[in-house]
């Protein structure tokens, strides 16, 4: 009878992951600057890893696998944090960089106030979009309407903003 | 700034540590809910041959034929583990392979350990596998009675791959699926292991692999058992009918004889 190790069972996530995630923490702490963001990502990065690991291919080598899922969550968050930035400035309702803002604080308000004159919907679907990142699917089913009107609350209320900047 | 300078600053290795902590308590009730169960697996020898066998909380989530020429453990681990959590445990699953010998040995009641269907995706297929452990010891269905009885008659192809992907087989008893001509069709444990345990369960099987002789038919509505031969059989539906080793089993599965044709 073949012995259970000749079927080379990997270990779990939680045995394989153990001895990497100080190092992923320092990483973290060290690419951040900030322990709450770090504090964030670590759990980010775990958990993202424990879905993959069953599909991780035969032989690949963890540490660099799992690093490589925090720098790219690390660079998901830095992108929408600019973006983040500049729409809350368009949004007029906090001004974070003023620097990033083409036309100063006059536009960003003059944004602002489009923005909060569309129609709810148009509104709402924007900022889902625009601000949250959401797919036009989760608009949809969060504002009980199918992916393709969310769509077109997006379009139209974009429309709208371009006709009240010229 | 140096690494060793800029750690100092971060607050050192025992920060770093009740950070890892933190983080641990801080997402316990995130992981708990994508968090996969365990299942124990192990290797036990059968009459089947050896089958690699794993054992969750609810019961066994997977037998796996080692000595057919297809068998191939890391691939059975790998799909175990897309729902489990594999541990190596051989004591947890050494049982299975006493109850299955003491099965083919004609102890039709000893398999006793619950299934975990959970390997089961489609809930067609979880229909279908559901519906066949209904099947008595002593009976067999055609894949076309199968797909007729879960209410898809024109599915019988889909029940033949859902009998081909059944993470269960002998307590989700696929071996009991034949081809609507009597022939007891193919098996994932090589049909010798089809033969040995339609065989124990108390068919006849003959060179020509064919279960029929000796069997009396039972349809699956009417709960009547007739002979083969019997003019009301013959114009029964045979996507209704059930075959049965003998008139003995076919009682035991409740069904009474026909009137007409007094099989006994």
């Amino acid at each position: 009878m073949a012995s259970i190790s000749s079927l080379a069972i990997p270990p779990t996530f939680e045995d394989a992951v153990r001895s990497h995630e100080r190092g992923l923490m320092r990483y973290l702490m060290r690419t951040t600057g900030d322990r709450e963001d770090a504090l964030d990502l670590f759990q980010e990065t775990w958990l993202r890893a424990y879905r993959a690991y069953p599909a991780l291919k035969a032989g690949t080598t963890l540490r660099p696998w799992l690093f490589r899922i925090a720098l790219n969550l690390c660079r998901n968050r830095a992108r929408d944090r600019m973006r983040r930035a500049r729409v809350m400035v368009h949004d007029g309702h906090e001004l974070v960089d003023r620097a990033t803002v083409p036309g100063g604080d006059d536009g960003a308000i003059a944004l602002g106030s489009a923005i909060n004159a569309l129609p709810p919907n148009q509104r709402r679907s924007l900022i889902m979009r625009k601000l949250d990142g959401l797919s036009y699917g989760e608009i949809g089913a969060s504002l009980k309407c199918s992916p393709e009107s969310a769509r077109a609350h997006v379009y139209q209320a974009l429309k709208k903003l371009k006709s009240a900047a010229d | 700034m140096s690494t060793s300078a800029r750690n100092r600053e971060l607050g050192g290795e025992r920060t770093i540590d009740a950070l890892v902590e933190i983080a641990h308590r801080r997402m316990a009730p995130r992981l708990a809910r994508v968090r996969r169960p365990q299942a124990r697996v192990g290797v036990v020898p059968s009459p089947l041959g050896r089958l690699l066998v794993a054992m969750s909380e609810a019961g066994i989530a997977m037998i796996y034929f080692l000595d057919v020429p297809h068998g191939n453990a890391a691939d059975a681990i790998a799909m175990l583990r897309r729902r489990f959590e594999a541990i190596e445990d051989q004591p947890a699953v050494a049982g299975i392979g006493e109850e299955i010998r003491r099965f083919v040995a004609g102890d039709l009641a000893a398999l006793i350990t619950p299934v975990d269907l959970s390997l089961v995706v489609s809930p067609f297929q979880r229909r279908v596998l559901e519906r066949l452990r209904k099947v008595p010891p002593g009976a067999v269905m055609s894949y076309q009675a199968l797909a007729a009885a879960i209410g898809a008659p024109r599915g019988s192809r889909a029940v033949g791959n859902t009998m081909a992907s059944n993470p269960v087989p002998v307590y989700v008893p696929c071996h009991r699926v034949i081809r609507s001509d009597g022939s007891v069709g193919n098996y994932g444990g090589g049909v010798s292991s089809k033969l040995r345990l339609l065989r124990a369960e108390g068919f006849r099987i003959g060179e020509d692999r064919r279960v029929a002789a000796g069997a009396v038919l039972g349809h699956q509505r009417t709960r009547i058992y007739c002979r083969p031969s019997c003019s009301a059989a013959r114009r029964a539906d045979p996507a209704r009918m059930m075959i049965f080793a003998d008139s003995a089993r076919a009682r035991g599965a409740g069904l009474r004889a026909c009137r007409q044709c007094l099989p006994g």
